[in-house]
């Protein structure tokens, strides 16, 4: 039954339709894209990061690399959420919780669940190198160049977060 | 924005409006990561329950989100070309470089999903969470940094097959010949 999931979910507030916020989206990609000529992609901020710290592989020009402007979209990302929340109904606060569904998956634990976290992360870090890209560069912005190795990836991503949600869920013995 | 856009519009609006000729500054891709910040919240897509919420079929916002966004995006950039637009910070004709297909896609993109499951977040979501005030987020941004890192030292002194996170094959002057894609 959905009840639980839908009362999960409620606790977002003012969340916007999906399709009210794809289009947004959709429309954000275009215009990033019209005025600034680079195409929305976030992974390869990590690697820009990873660059400036020393890691000689992400400076390399060939591979796309030492493009500053990505750490400046992804600094905007942390202030964007805090207006975000201060401009939500409930306004800015620390939240320990991560809701319902994957407060009864995840180990409750601190330690455990920030190491659950933190392995989630580096799959999401390696996975995205090798993929070239992750959610932003492949499933929005490149479904939306029609670009077939992005609707690849994109399937890839589904797949593999429908294992793990669906093992977790089942391992859990979490309930809807 | 809504400078932005305006400006956008004059640029692309073809002859005679001169576009900039010079790359965006830095406040402009940062005043950009905000907006898109905002767009992600408002969209659910900071909600970590509705990562699990999708993939146990439960709840598909997220699906609407990416399909909507697609096709919005597919539709607009397409109308944009036959256009002739020119980038407004550049000048070259919004011309964008497809990632290409490489031999660790599908495997990279199976693991980056499953990493996407576990921990509720994507590399660009992850960083807006954590600015919403979410801790969770900020083992997961942790998480993202090492594995990235950890690719980067395994990757060097490799022959690899080039990322091509190139954007714009006209992000150049539209006077010059495009630069080679590596994409291509």
């Amino acid at each position: 039954m959905g009840d639980a999931a839908a009362g999960a979910l409620q606790a977002a507030g003012d969340v916007w339709p999906g399709w009210l916020g794809g289009v947004a989206i959709g429309v954000f990609t275009t215009l990033f894209l019209w005025a600034t000529g680079r195409v929305l992609g976030l992974s390869s901020a990590y690697g820009e990061a990873c660059g400036a710290l020393g890691v000689g592989y992400f400076r390399r020009t060939d591979q796309g690399f030492g493009q500053r402007w990505r750490l400046w979209f992804a600094a905007g990302l942390p202030l964007g959420g805090a207006v975000a929340a201060l401009l939500g109904a409930e306004g800015w606060s620390v939240q320990t919780s991560m809701g319902t569904l994957y407060e009864s998956m995840l180990p409750a634990q601190d330690a455990a669940r920030a190491a659950v976290l933190a392995l989630g992360g580096a799959c999401i870090g390696v996975g995205a190198r090798m993929a070239g890209g992750c959610q932003s560069g492949h499933s929005i912005a490149g479904l939306a160049l029609l670009n077939p190795p992005s609707l690849v990836a994109s399937i890839g991503f589904f797949v593999g977060g429908i294992v793990m949600v669906q093992g977790l869920f089942a391992l859990s013995g979490a309930t809807l | 924005m809504a400078a932005d856009e305006a400006r956008a519009g004059m640029g692309a609006a073809g002859a005679g409006a001169a576009p900039h000729g010079h790359p965006a500054p830095a406040i402009a891709f940062l005043l950009f990561g905000m907006l898109f910040a905002l767009l992600l919240s408002k969209a659910g897509a900071t909600t970590y329950d509705y990562y699990a919420a999708l993939f146990l079929f439960r709840d598909l916002q997220l699906m609407w989100v990416i399909g909507a966004g697609a096709l919005t995006g597919a539709l607009l950039i397409a109308l944009l070309r036959a256009a002739g637009a020119r980038v407004w910070w550049g000048g070259g004709r919004v011309e964008p470089a497809g990632k290409p297909m490489r031999r660790g896609l599908l495997p990279g993109a199976l693991l980056l999903g499953l990493g996407w499951g576990l921990a509720g977040a994507c590399p660009g979501t992850v960083l807006v969470m954590a600015g919403e005030g979410k801790t969770s987020a900020l083992w997961t941004i942790a998480g993202v940094g090492l594995g990235t890192w950890l690719y980067g030292l395994l990757a060097r002194g490799r022959a690899v097959e080039p990322e091509a996170t190139v954007d714009n094959q006209a992000n150049a002057p539209a006077s010059a010949a495009p630069p080679p894609s590596p994409g291509v």
